[in-house]
């Protein structure tokens, strides 16, 4: 009795266990219903182009929208600090504006840290670093309230004037403000 | 007609002189400005006035940081201009304005990094006095105490391709007479913490 009774148990147990690995098994198959499986692939680390004065002078050059530009540098703390903001805000004002960052790191950093942050960011400002024959003359160019502290921020009318200049951390608001400003249509005179 | 358009002037130069910004400006403090002798704590606590630390030939006050990587890049050549022109009569006298660093910290690091003395500028009242905004950043006074040159130390923050080694050239013209052809240069650095006011 007691043989033949453990064999159909055991039976039993094989078949559930047949039945249950078989579901998972399918179900995996399939992708838990309709829904295909999701895999979070590998962001892709951006490219980050190297800039010399000349190339700088050109990126500074809005080309029909307002440029925003970005200075920082992976060791500077406050610049990673406020890139979460800028990630977001370009996102928010795509396709109105064009938005770019500078990184000031080391040229050897190039393919290394500068590429690897931006990916943690999610960020998709084309990115470049500036390796600048003389830093002083860098500068300059791109304004006068600028001493090379980092981060800066810098917003240029589509004629390639100054709009908003931020040394230090930027305030988003105002930054935000100064963007809608330049982005809202122009009042026309009323008429006589 | 003329005393009416001289009181307009004088009321526009005024107004401009009202709303000329006096804090955080790097213009305030310009080549060939006299700094009046001012006293601040080091890093023991005890006030140490510029007058009494300047040497025969002059100054040169340095912002500097703790924890700035640049300024780390950059301690070794600071160290070795020091060593080489003290020797000619001119002091090292470094400035920490950085809220963010504790005072502890501040005196460890420049424990660590320098032979010269480190002030602690509680506040960034003396940053913003002088308009300095990033570190390192450098303001070579002379024995009168007049700003003689004002901004990076060279040209190359890495230190692999100084081309232009603006402060010490600024002290070889002053120390044999010269005019110093370059007396502003920025650099890229770290900015210094201010507090929030």
């Amino acid at each position: 009795m007691s043989f033949v009774r453990i064999a159909k148990s055991g039976a039993c147990a094989a078949v559930f266990v047949l039945c249950l690995s078989a579901s998972i098994i399918a179900q995996a198959n399939t992708g838990a219903g309709n829904s295909a499986p999701v895999v979070a692939a590998p962001r892709k680390a951006p490219v980050v182009k190297q800039l010399n004065i000349a190339g700088l002078r050109k990126s500074l050059t809005p080309a029909g929208k307002p440029l925003l530009v970005n200075f920082w540098a992976t060791w500077c703390d406050p610049c990673r600090e406020e890139f979460p903001d800028l990630v977001k805000l370009d996102a928010e004002y795509k396709g109105k504006i064009d938005f770019i960052t500078i990184s000031l790191d080391e040229l050897s950093e190039i393919a290394r840290d500068v590429p690897k942050f931006l990916a943690e960011m999610k960020a998709e400002m084309p990115a470049y670093l500036l390796k600048a024959e003389d830093d002083d003359a860098a500068i300059a160019i791109v304004s006068k309230d600028f001493t090379g502290a980092l981060p800066f921020t810098i917003l240029y009318d589509v004629s390639g004037k100054q709009a908003y200049v931020r040394p230090g951390k930027v305030k988003m608001e105002t930054l935000r403000a100064e963007l809608d400003k330049l982005l809202s249509p122009p009042t026309t005179p009323a008429s006589k | 007609m003329y005393r009416k358009s001289a009181a307009f002037i004088a009321i526009l130069t005024l107004f401009a002189f009202v709303l000329t910004p006096t804090m955080g400006n790097a213009a305030d403090f310009a080549v060939g400005t006299t700094l009046e002798n001012f006293s601040l704590p080091d890093t023991n606590g005890k006030m140490s006035s510029f007058n009494d630390l300047k040497g025969k030939n002059g100054a040169v006050i340095v912002f500097l940081s703790a924890q700035c990587p640049v300024v780390k890049q950059y301690n070794e050549r600071i160290s070795q201009i020091a060593a080489d022109y003290q020797a000619k009569g001119i002091a090292f006298i470094g400035i920490n304005s950085n809220h963010t660093e504790s005072a502890e910290w501040v005196k460890t690091n420049a424990a660590e990094n320098y032979k010269f003395p480190v002030l602690i500028d509680k506040g960034n009242v003396f940053a913003d006095k002088l308009g300095a905004t990033v570190t390192p950043e450098v303001y070579f006074l002379d024995a009168k105490n007049t700003l003689l040159y004002h901004g990076a130390i060279d040209n190359d923050k890495s230190g692999k391709a100084i081309t232009d080694p603006y402060l010490r050239t600024a002290f070889d013209s002053a120390l044999s007479g010269k005019a110093i052809e370059k007396t502003r240069a920025n650099a890229f650095g770290c900015s210094i913490k201010r507090v929030e006011k």
